[in-house]
């Protein structure tokens, strides 16, 4: 099949990540996994954490209190790339403005309260305030009610690719008229019983274990977070765009390497890749293909440990971080591979 | 045909298979005579899930093996089984089914699988065999088991917007397809029976402890169901090329919010109602054209009010009541998998003529342009109906379905 053309823009940027709550790009630093101590462990585990903050210290007025952590970042990734894409919703067609949500795990901190309340009290004493908040939709669905957004509300979830399937549904929701302007959003909360799956699943890397730098190793370092991205059809007037996103392939199989380049007409003179899965180093198999795709003199960027450590939902962070290097003009490709899992591209023109 | 016609077909989107694993049994057939019949689902939950009060509509009959690496959850193989139907008339091994993409609506998922000790020490859970049962939890292993067991590698996401999940699969499917990511998408729902979700649903006291009265004024809430349907979705262009036979065509299809509560509709169901606007609109019908809503109906005092306010909305102006039923009256609500399994129907409904009545309406919601259906099946051709499909969190979602290629 052909790729999708989707030509819209990406004109605003939120995150709440291990770099903290930002609106617009993520400034240049380092951030090293924390040492775990929200649950007891049997030794040093360490993952990418969001510092905990006050959300009204950032969206002022934002009331929290009765969320779960990933609804709260959602609230605050959202108002942040709103803000930042200098959207006066005030001004808006808010029936026009769709929510796409991508997440693995979803409300897994809620669910894990209503298995305990379960265990507690039984079946028959589980608390009703709770049990709404498991869904998957409950983030977006705060989104939608906080900023009064009546356009479409959809949660989705991919494996290895949810972050994209995200972007490209909501591309398409405003190449088909049904929204002017979408928020686009993905992200994970972390738990014990999500980290200790990965653990006994035996995915971590060895820096989960050591506080010392370790060299290139397998696994992966857990991350969490909600990054947001604004896009809308070209034609608002004041809009800076940071990237026009202008056509996707995604697949559940096959060879990515023939899909992209057909996807790319055999033009790449000015491509950078940015892969968005597997272990943050240059020999990943990721960056093969990316090096097969483009040719061997291809700028190609690894992925980004803190962004891979959100796994599916890690593309937005990847572009988030991607975008925020300032590139110069020419294409980008945001590629994902999974050997069992397929592949998702994304071809982003930059202004 | 020329260049225009033929993207004219593109644009038109298909229902060429559909596949049903419902508390009736598997096939549309099956759920359609059952329904014809006027058969309830709906039995005391206690009888599948002891200590647990209320009524449900369980899946009684074995599911076929279904093989795989992986494990599946009950909401997985649920969809395998109604996957499998929905294709048995596509040549799966040719290389456009090998493209074809996956959209899955789930919101139990594999919740099935995995038991409260989760919560307590995970790893000891997961030590005892929790590991690969809490692998299906992630919404998208529902369309990752379906895609996997078919062999298919085409596009493959998840949907969970609550009950509309099932409806919105389908929407956005046809996007999808619109976009030409895909050749053929097969799309629906499926949810599993659980405790999770019983003891959820009744902590808010949102379960009718007898079979549920949709529109009744003396209903008392909903009952949970499970099963799921898939629908083969492509374009016409694609339908013709195979020469596959048409079902129904999507007319049209359109997704809100309430953005009012995050359990409650909003009270006048102006979301909703603009859903079903927008949806009209898509298909270029008038409210007039609509022969039958099947309704999202589920027996809550608060949803089945916005849900008449919204067609008093939707239809104002209409020169007679619109017919409307909830289907939820047979089987329950079936979360995720209800929005599918109710756009099967209104495509039975569509191709046999035949309107399933609401069971047990006996003292209507008072809703001028509602003619709720009740008591027999009434028979008319059924050139258009709809589907609605409304969930927590806000969102909406409706389906137009016409008899045949517009």
């Amino acid at each position: 099949m052909t790729a999708s053309p989707l030509a819209v823009n990406i004109t605003g940027i939120g995150s709440v990540s291990p770099y903290g709550p930002l609106a617009g790009p993520i400034p240049a630093s380092t951030v090293d996994p924390s040492v775990i101590t929200a649950w007891t462990t049997p030794g040093l585990r360490r993952a990418f954490l969001v510092s905990p903050f006050r959300p009204a210290s950032i969206v002022q007025g934002l009331k929290t209190r009765r969320l779960d952590r990933l609804s709260a970042w959602a609230l605050v990734a959202s108002s942040l790339a709103i803000q930042d894409a200098g959207i006066d919703l005030s001004q808006v067609d808010r029936s026009r403005v769709a929510v796409v949500f991508a997440t693995r795990f979803g409300c897994v901190e809620l669910t894990e309260a209503f298995f305990q309340s379960a265990l507690a009290h039984g079946w028959s004493g589980t608390d009703p305030s709770t049990f709404p908040e498991t869904l998957a939709n409950a983030p977006a669905s705060h989104v939608a009610l906080l900023h009064e957004l009546r356009g479409p509300n959809i949660t989705v979830g991919s494996k290895g690719f949810a972050g994209e399937s995200a972007l490209l549904q909501a591309a398409s929701l405003l190449r088909h008229g049904q929204a002017d302007f979408a928020i686009v959003l993905a992200g994970d909360v972390l738990t014990r019983a999500v980290y200790e799956w990965y653990e006994t699943a035996d995915l971590l890397s060895p820096a989960c274990y050591h506080s010392e730098p370790l060299p290139e190793a397998g696994g992966f370092i857990p991350s969490e977070g909600v990054a947001a991205l604004v896009l809308e059809s070209a034609g608002r007037r004041e809009a800076r765009s940071y990237a026009q996103l202008s056509s996707g392939r995604w697949a559940s199989g096959g060879q990515p390497v023939e899909a992209v380049r057909q996807m790319l007409s055999g033009s790449v003179p000015t491509l950078t890749v940015c892969t968005t899965n597997g272990a943050p180093c240059a020999t990943s198999p990721v960056a093969a293909v990316a090096r097969e795709i483009a040719g061997p003199d291809a700028a190609v960027v690894p992925p980004h440990a803190v962004a891979a450590g959100l796994a599916d939902t890690s593309a937005l962070l990847h572009l988030i971080l991607a975008l925020s290097g300032r590139p110069n003009g020419g294409q980008m490709l945001l590629l994902g591979t999974s050997g069992d899992s397929g592949f998702a591209a994304l071809l982003l023109e930059l202004p | 045909m020329t260049d225009l016609q033929k993207n004219d077909l593109q644009k038109i989107i298909v229902v060429t298979g559909v596949g049903v694993v419902s508390p009736y049994g598997i096939g549309v057939d099956c759920l359609q005579q059952g329904m014809l019949s006027g058969k309830c689902c709906l039995t005391p939950a206690k009888d599948v899930y002891p200590g647990f009060e209320g009524t449900t509509a369980s899946v009684s009959m074995p599911l076929p093996a279904v093989e795989s690496n992986s494990r599946y959850s009950r909401s997985d193989r649920l969809a395998v089984v109604a996957a499998q139907d929905a294709v048995a008339g596509v040549d799966c091994e040719s290389a456009l089914f090998r493209e074809s993409g996956v959209v899955m609506a789930t919101t139990v998922a594999g919740l099935t699988e995995t038991a409260p000790e989760i919560a307590q020490d995970p790893a000891a859970w997961y030590r005892r065999g929790g590991l690969k049962r809490a692998a299906s939890y992630p919404v998208a292993h529902v369309a990752d088991a379906v895609g996997d067991h078919l062999g298919i590698r085409g596009p493959r996401c998840a949907v969970s917007v609550a009950c509309a999940s099932g409806a919105m699969a389908i929407a956005l499917a046809a996007n999808l397809l619109l976009d030409g990511v895909a050749p053929m998408i097969l799309a629906g729902g499926s949810d599993a029976l659980c405790p999770f979700t019983l003891s959820g649903f009744s902590s808010l006291q949102a379960l009718d402890p007898s079979p549920c009265r949709p529109f009744d004024q003396n209903r008392k809430g909903l009952n949970l169901g499970e099963g799921s349907a898939v629908f083969v979705l492509e374009t016409l262009a694609g339908a013709a090329a195979r020469n596959a036979n048409v079902l129904a065509v999507l007319r049209g299809w359109a997704m809100t919010n309430d953005a009012f509560h995050p359990t409650a509709p909003q009270q006048q169901g102006s979301g909703l109602a603009e859903c079903m606007r927008v949806a009209m609109e898509m298909a270029e019908v008038g409210c007039d054209e609509i022969g039958y809503v099947n309704a999202h109906g589920t027996g809550t005092p608060l949803n089945d009010i916005a849900e008449a306010s919204a067609y008093e909305t939707a239809f104002r102006g209409r020169s007679r009541p619109i017919p409307v039923s909830s289907t939820k009256s047979y089987f329950g609500h079936c979360l995720g998998a209800a929005g599918a399994l109710e756009a099967a129907i209104t495509i039975t409904a569509i191709r046999s003529g035949a309107l399933f009545p609401t069971l047990r309406l006996t003292d209507p919601i008072e809703s001028p342009a509602v003619d709720w259906l009740r008591g027999e099946v009434q028979r008319q051709p059924l050139p258009l109906a709809m589907s609605a499909s409304a969930g927590f969190g806000g969102s909406n979602t409706v389906l137009i379905f016409g008899s045949g290629p517009a």
